[in-house]
């Protein structure tokens, strides 16, 4: 099955960067949409199917938190899995977003970190099995 | 068979029951390459990030240097029958001189780290996984066959 991802920054860069590591992830992929705020996304997921959200939180026009109540309001999005790609560093607001089921990939991050994010939250790395890829040694973020 | 990986050395292997193992890497990287599909692997064990402070030497050693070394891993493993798309790329390494790292002056073990994460982005690689950093001593080795990297460190094995 391809997976249709949407990629959510107000960072053209930081969307490169998603995107290459998707690439590189060796997921199948099927369509990758971009959106650069929450209100674009929103279009976005009217339009097309979408099995997978990254999302940033601070964002003009609309932010991923406002974008994320909103997707959980409507019965067609409810469910969607979204990974937040943020610096925010509220544990706090953090707690929020992940009691609406998002899982967290804090900015910067290595790209072996945002695959085993994407992989976890599809059900394809199991949390046990944390020996591959996942961040070992003094580094945690080299 | 069993290949020692020197310091500064490299094996490639494409024989099944080849191990190959290299011993000592402290702020050193060991960097472990394997083609699951064609059983080819390789093992590098690279000293320092960069060749421009002696590039001399490292035109006669490549396996020196990290920007020298990778770049030779992989070619060597894709001229021995190894694909891009399949490699399980590895490393284990780069710990600190001193027990604590800002005491650590040169940072020469989080400076190779830095470079090969560089190399692997712009060569279009993840790591598989990693054991790095702290300040301990390992070894580790390559198992041709299986793929499977094994570290050990302070009496203690695991697979990586």
């Amino acid at each position: 099955m391809a997976l249709n991802i949407l990629v959510v920054d107000d960072s053209s860069v930081m969307r490169a960067i998603i995107i290459k590591t998707l690439h590189l992830s060796q997921l199948p992929l099927g369509e990758i949409h971009q959106a650069a705020n929450g209100q674009e996304a929103l279009k976005v997921l009217d339009g097309s199917w979408i099995d997978l959200a990254l999302v940033d939180i601070n964002m003009p026009v609309m932010d991923g938190e406002e974008m994320i109540n909103r997707l959980r309001q409507n019965p067609a999005t409810e469910d969607l899995p979204i990974i937040i790609v943020s610096t925010e560093g509220s544990e706090s607001r953090k707690e929020v977003l992940m009691q609406k089921g998002a899982r967290f990939v804090h900015k910067p991050f290595t790209p072996e970190t945002l695959r085993d994010a994407i992989l976890r939250i599809l059900g394809g790395l199991d949390e046990q099995k944390a020996g591959d890829g996942t961040l070992q040694g003094g580094y945690p973020n080299f | 068979m069993i290949h020692t990986v020197g310091v500064a050395d490299m094996k490639i292997s494409a024989q099944k029951g080849d191990l190959i193992i290299t011993h000592a890497l402290g702020s050193c990287l060991g960097i472990a390459v394997h083609d699951p599909v064609a059983c080819v692997g390789g093992l590098l064990h690279v000293m320092l990030p960069l060749s421009t402070i002696d590039p001399e030497k490292a035109q006669r050693n490549p396996f020196m240097f990290v920007d020298t070394g990778f770049p030779e891993l992989l070619i060597d493993c894709l001229e021995t029958g190894a694909l891009r798309q399949r490699l399980d790329v590895r490393v284990a390494g780069g710990a600190n001189s001193r027990n604590r790292e800002e005491d650590d002056f040169f940072q020469i073990g989080k400076r190779n780290l830095i470079v090969l994460r560089k190399l692997l982005w712009k060569n279009g690689l993840l790591l598989k996984s990693h054991d790095v950093g702290g300040n301990i001593s390992r070894t580790m080795s390559l198992e041709i066959g299986t793929g499977k990297v094994t570290i050990k460190s302070g009496g203690q094995m695991k697979n990586l």
